[in-house]
């Protein structure tokens, strides 16, 4: 089946491989991030917080996406369940670290209750049963008696500052990178990858692939949803609509497109682009999605593999020839 | 001496189809079964239903005295059965070692971190896949990839293994080491199961053979006596079995087959001086690699020409040129004194030249006849009409199906229904790419009738094929290609008495 996301699939580039090179530059990195606060200004964090938001989710979407071929629409379903869950739980007191590791519980659990369903379709199909998903849960919540309805919940937390935010976005950021990095290392890697590419025949070299798209959607969902829940402590009012919204999808399948699914760096890459772009634009909000969209699909036609894919290939490339 | 493999009574059906129909077989310890009948006989489904991929209507599959019929593919992987694909299919876009890796990652054996590497770089050497671990498995010829295929079964360290069909697309020298691998494999795999056409495999590699037709075991006994079994040699094996009374020739069909093809092919006039298809040093550059590397040829009018040579050489790329579907690098085709080079296969097509292509390509969401007349839609419908109704009285059995999908046919039906098609534009040239692949040789055999008439009317061929005895009877004159050059030309006769000729397929 030839359809548009066997397409977007069969682009992503090479096998990745991780070595302890890798975890040295996320250590170098993550050092200099932590110190931006001390030398930028409130500005400057609130763009980083962005950045740093962005990348995870998308970085997480690509556990999925990218690697395993579930190619899901479906994020914002993940997203509003962290949300919801920090204002709940943080309302009714429970410590905010405490609040985080109960979102990222809740939405593994609903990838297990939602997986026989939607593991019965493939491809295309998946996706559109990911995207019908999470709009159900949006009008779910916004209909239900116990979620605020269309008001939402305000959160009794106190507000934290700009670069406290900062910070546990770096932490969690580094956290996805570094679980990203972990199970790219381990014998899932190949599983994934092997269930992307054909799953029959993964299935008749003896993975359990139904196992193997649990643990990566399961996964993938945890984090976006640990990214989410850290959204409702910035926002301090959580809506259906701002929780459960389409937009949160967009962004993230857009940034990992342009950065180049299935690629470590990508998503990061993706992030930066989005964001800066975002801050450029943003004496123009009328033409600012517009730009995004022409830009993505620029990046479709010319550089499929999306930016970091494409760089890489490159450099691959010159390295045979020379 | 209890059965390792044991089947009772499955029953596999597709809609109305039945695949398999209450089929019984048992595969002793030590022993390495032979499957062979015509295409369509149900083969494939057998090792589906073995493996776990196909779940039958009835009947239970027994290992080593445990029903697995419920078990999923890779529960049965895990118990020792492991199995190749009759297409490659490898993980494209992971290296060689990767696919290997993950078979040996998922078997049934529990295998450390440190023991892994050794295990795997053992089974890549022995298959002779070592300079390419490291490569995309994506980027392998097919002869690789059949390796990589039989590497990654072996890398869950099976009790039985299950061979679909990986002598097909071989050429003899290939054939020759995938026997000494199978050979080799006897000692530490319980048991295998063959399924093959390359008779070379089967005669020296199988204990017993089974013969299927429509899903019901026709016999099975020791490879010899099946072989040489009359019935066998008329459902299956046809010229093969070289007995007098299969090569009877039915000279009202021909006639009939010759008066219906008057219609469908375009005899070009031939003018002297002037050949019909005239290459000149092409040049086809895929990536960093060259295909073709200068190649001229010509074709006069009505002239039956063999295209041959090794996997990779080159035969396929040169079939794709001649009908526009790859550019070319450099260098120029001309036809009937027109140059086609840069045109669209839609154009080239118009021009006169059409093509059987490899895999047959039918369009498996069309009906018989639909897939006919998507190969002549140009013409106007009294001239459709009576180009269908000639094809038909050349290939019966599409007229009998014709309302049927077009992938429905058996394999050597479906090579009818393509090369039907090629003949709904009347052309001029006919280009035929591997048109024995994967048929029984039975069916080669009616195929290769049907050529035969092809050519007798004077429609000019280019026929690219592994099989070149078949190829060889053909044509009027040779070609051996062999990376991307043409090595060696001229009359099948002398082809045939030049040893250079098996030399060019070794290199």
């Amino acid at each position: 089946m030839k359809n548009g996301i066997s397409i977007l699939l069969s682009r992503i580039a090479t096998p990745t491989r991780v070595g302890p090179r890798d975890f040295i530059i996320v250590a170098v990195l993550a050092a200099i991030a932590f110190a931006v606060p001390y030398f930028a200004g409130t500005y400057q964090q609130e763009v980083g917080f962005r950045i740093l938001q962005l990348g995870a989710l998308a970085a997480a979407w690509n556990i999925a996406a990218g690697y395993t071929g579930l190619v899901s629409l479906g994020s914002a379903a993940f997203f509003g369940i962290g949300v919801y869950t920090m204002a709940i739980a943080s309302n009714a007191g429970l410590p905010i670290a405490l609040c985080v590791v109960l979102a990222a519980g809740v939405a593994g659990l609903f990838a297990l209750i939602v997986s026989p369903a939607l593991f019965r379709l493939r491809g295309l199909y998946f996706t559109v049963g990911t995207l019908a998903l999470a709009e159900a849960m949006r009008i779910f919540v916004v209909n239900s008696p116990w979620f605020g309805g269309q008001a939402g919940i305000y959160l009794t937390a106190r507000a934290p500052k700009a670069y406290d935010l900062y910070w546990i976005a770096l932490l969690i950021a580094v956290f996805v990178v570094v679980c990203v990095l972990l199970l790219l290392r381990s014998r899932w890697s190949y599983r994934m990858q092997a269930v992307r590419d054909d799953e029959d025949v993964a299935s008749q070299l003896g993975v359990r692939t139904y196992r193997t798209k649990l643990w990566a959607f399961g996964l993938s969902g945890a984090l976006i949803a640990i990214v989410g829940s850290i959204q409702a402590l910035n926002q301090g009012i959580v809506q259906p609509n701002g929780g459960f919204g389409m937009s949160w999808t967009i962004d993230i399948v857009s940034v990992a497109i342009i950065g180049g699914m299935g690629t470590k760096v990508g998503p990061w890459v993706g992030a930066v682009f989005i964001v800066l772009l975002g801050e450029f634009l943003i004496q123009f909000p009328e033409i600012h999605l517009a730009v995004v969209g022409v830009v993505l699909v620029l990046v479709i036609r010319f550089m499929p593999n999306g930016i970091w894919g494409t760089l890489t290939l490159a450099l691959q490339k010159n390295r045979n020839f020379s | 001496m209890t059965a390792v493999l044991q089947l009772e009574s499955i029953t596999k059906s597709y809609g109305g189809v039945r695949a398999l129909d209450s089929l019984s077989l048992e595969v002793a310890p030590g022993e390495v079964l032979g499957v062979i009948g015509p295409n369509g006989a149900g083969k494939s489904t057998l090792i589906g239903v073995i493996g776990g991929a196909l779940t039958p209507n009835s009947g239970t599959v027994t290992f080593d005295g445990r029903d697995i019929s419920k078990l999923s593919s890779a529960d049965r992987a895990r118990l020792g059965i492991g199995r190749t694909y009759q297409i490659p299919r490898p993980f494209t876009r992971m290296t060689v070692a990767d696919n290997v890796r993950l078979a040996a990652t998922n078997s049934g054996h529990h295998i450390s971190q440190r023991e892994l590497e050794p295990f795997v770089a053992g089974i890549l050497e022995r298959l002779g896949l070592t300079p390419f671990a490291e490569e995309v498995a994506g980027k392998l010829p097919l002869l690789r990839r059949k390796r990589l295929e039989l590497a990654r079964a072996l890398a869950l360290k099976p009790r039985v293994l299950l061979l679909d069909e990986i002598g097909a697309g071989l050429v003899r020298s290939e054939t020759e080491e995938l026997i000494a691998i199978i050979q080799s494999l006897r000692t530490e795999v319980e048991s295998m199961v063959l399924i093959e056409h390359v008779m070379d495999v089967i005669s020296q590699c199988c204990d017993r053979t089974a013969v299927l037709d429509f899903g019901k075991m026709v016999t099975i006994d020791e490879t010899p006596k099946v072989l040489a079994d009359p019935v066998v040699a008329s459902l299956y094996l046809g010229s093969v079995a070289e007995s007098a009374d299969a090569v009877v020739v039915d000279e009202d069909k021909r006639a009939g087959i010759r008066a219906s093809l008057t219609s469908l092919v375009s005899v070009a006039t031939s003018v002297p001086g002037t050949p019909l298809l005239a290459v000149d040093d092409i040049w086809v550059r895929y990536g960093g690699l060259n295909a073709l590397k200068g190649v001229s040829l010509s074709v006069n009018a009505g002239e039956c020409i063999a295209l041959l040579g090794a996997n990779g050489a080159g035969k396929t790329t040169m079939a794709r040129s001649l009908a526009g579907a790859v550019p070319l690098t450099s260098g120029t085709i001309s036809f009937a004194g027109k140059s086609i080079a840069g045109l669209r296969p839609d154009e080239v097509t118009a021009l006169g030249i059409a093509q059987c292509m490899e895999g047959r390509k039918i369009f498996g969401t069309l009906s018989i006849e639909e897939n006919l007349i998507a190969g002549g839609l140009d013409a106007r419908k009294h001239v459709k009409a009576e180009r269908l109704e000639a094809v038909y009285s050349i290939f019966p059995i599409l007229k009998q199906r014709r309302k049927n999908s077009g992938t429905a046919l058996s394999g050597g039906q479906q090579q009818m229904l393509a090369i039907g098609r090629a003949l709904m534009s009347a052309p001029t040239l006919l280009v035929f790419d591997e048109i024995s692949l994967g048929l029984s040789p039975i069916a080669v055999d009616e195929v290769y009738e049907a050529l035969g008439a092809i050519r007798d009317s004077g429609v000019a061929m280019i026929v690219v094929e592994q099989s070149v005895d078949r190829a060889l009877g053909l044509a009027d004159r040779a070609m051996v290609l062999g990376q991307g050059e043409i090595t060696l030309e001229g009359k099948p006769a002398e082809l045939l008495a030049d040893a250079r000729l098996l030399s060019s397929y070794l290199g």
